[in-house]
């Protein structure tokens, strides 16, 4: 494998090409499909394959931006995207994202803040990845269908008033001035509820130091109340914006390894495309649920890490790395893998509808 | 909104961005202090592409930035481009959807 070894004469390191090109289709794929930018695979990934962590974050951020035009255009194309509540969105979330960094700094004077930042980012991927998780298996309505279908006594069963959801209840909040979504069926909607959500994920994002694509997808869902579909095109085109702003401030501080950005982009472009068009197949649960597994991986991997930051054994850090890229991989195959699937279903619908 | 809106937004967007950071590394190249916006990299055995990357980025850190941005937009449009003709020729088409849960 040595003979696709490349010099990267900024990083100041040698690389192999066929890895940048793999990690870049997998983060691709997971990033057209989940609407993410997919930071917090690539960096950690970068890094523990021997990237200086600051030219791991602004190669990233330059990926980032490549693949999500692409994909951005897609989902704009499948009628996914909100501007309104995008760019909403993105004002809110950098005035929340300087907040999260003023208490950093804050933070830093007072003692470790690396050791409480990681914690938290722990206690947020758990808790989103359970939430999410718990949501499927509750709130599925395949699943919902075959409990009604097992032993409901229609006589003495009194009938279940339906739960209401977080976001139905943050709709009924009259506060002053009422906005609405067209795009995302959201009829009315208080703005202060929508800038305080936008406000809190800006200021997880940079409380955490990440891109807030993960936390937001989730946020548009189960707060606002977002069709999945149109969450994750609307998290993808303030990615873009994020990323665009990223690439630029890293590349001007000399935190851009360019000649790797250039080849992990032609995997993630290729592979944003093909997450993208799975949005189309893949039902808005569905995503939800593989949405779970990942993060819950991926705060497999951030728990290994503070485990080798504690006892500083390094297998556990080459462990996290491992789960980490594992986890892309073979969700990245699952995705493409349903993807084929499903088209050939509809092409063999097609057949016999014509038939 | 229309598209021509939206990439108006996108450009002005890239625009007050350069002037923002074009404003904030005027003011620390000045010094002569060694930061992150003014190390070199050496050329010694480079040529071709990389060495006219490294050129860039040793002489003129603003037009690196430039050509970088440039580069990964014109990039990521042209292979996203070819990947969307490319799956539309195994048949996956993709059009406005219908948004159900």
């Amino acid at each position: 494998m040595d003979i696709f070894n490349i010099s990267l004469p900024i990083a100041g390191i040698e690389f192999n090409a066929l890895l940048l090109l793999l990690i870049g289709f997998c983060v691709g794929v997971l990033g057209g499909f989940f609407g993410v930018g997919g930071g917090w695979i690539v960096t950690p990934a970068l890094n523990i394959f021997g990237f200086h962590m600051a030219y791991a974050i602004g190669t990233d951020l330059s990926n980032i931006f490549g693949q999500s035009i692409g994909a951005t255009v897609k989902h704009h194309k499948m009628g996914n995207i909100d501007w309104k509540l995008g760019f909403i969105s993105i004002a809110a979330s950098v005035v929340g994202l300087e907040i999260g960094s003023q208490v950093i700094l804050f933070l830093e004077k007072a003692g470790d803040v690396g050791s409480i930042v990681r914690w938290c980012y722990l206690f947020l991927m758990f808790g989103l990845g359970s939430l999410m998780f718990y949501d499927y298996l509750s709130q599925n309505p395949a699943r919902q269908k075959g409990k009604l279908g097992l032993s409901v006594d229609p006589i003495n069963s009194k009938p279940k008033k339906p739960k209401r959801s977080i976001s139905e209840r943050l709709h009924n909040i009259n506060l002053p001035p009422m906005i609405s979504f067209p795009a995302s069926g959201i009829r009315s909607v208080s703005l202060w509820i929508v800038l305080l959500v936008f406000l809190f994920t800006g200021f997880l994002s940079g409380f955490l130091g990440v891109g807030g694509g993960f936390i937001r997808m989730p946020a548009l869902v189960y707060l606002i109340g977002v069709p999945t579909v149109i969450a994750v095109g609307t998290d993808l085109m303030s990615v873009l914006f994020s990323g665009a702003y990223g690439c630029f401030t890293y590349a001007i501080k000399g935190r851009v390894e360019f000649i790797a950005a250039f080849i992990m982009l032609i995997g993630a472009s290729i592979g944003a495309q093909i997450g993208a068009t799975a949005v189309k197949y893949i039902k808005g649960y569905g995503i939800r649920l593989l949405f779970a597994i990942m993060i819950l991986f991926a705060g497999c991997s951030i728990a290994l890490e503070q485990i080798y930051k504690i006892t500083e054994i390094p297998a556990f850090q080459s462990t996290a790395g491992i789960v980490l890229m594992g986890t892309a991989v073979i969700m990245t195959f699952i995705i493409i893998t349903r993807l084929f699937l499903e088209v050939k279903k509809e092409k063999k619908n097609l057949k016999l509808s014509r038939n | 909104m229309s598209m021509k809106k939206i990439i108006t937004l996108c450009l002005l967007f890239f625009v007050l961005s350069i002037a923002y950071n074009n404003s904030f590394a005027s003011s620390e190249v000045g010094g002569k202090q060694e930061t992150s916006l003014n190390e070199k990299v050496g050329t010694k055995n480079l040529s071709g592409v990389n060495l006219w990357i490294v050129e860039l980025y040793n002489n003129d850190r603003f037009m690196y930035a430039v050509v970088v941005v440039l580069v990964m937009a014109a990039l990521g449009s042209i292979m996203a481009f070819g990947t969307d003709l490319v799956l539309k020729h195994f048949g996956i088409n993709v059009s406005r959807i219908s948004h159900s849960e």
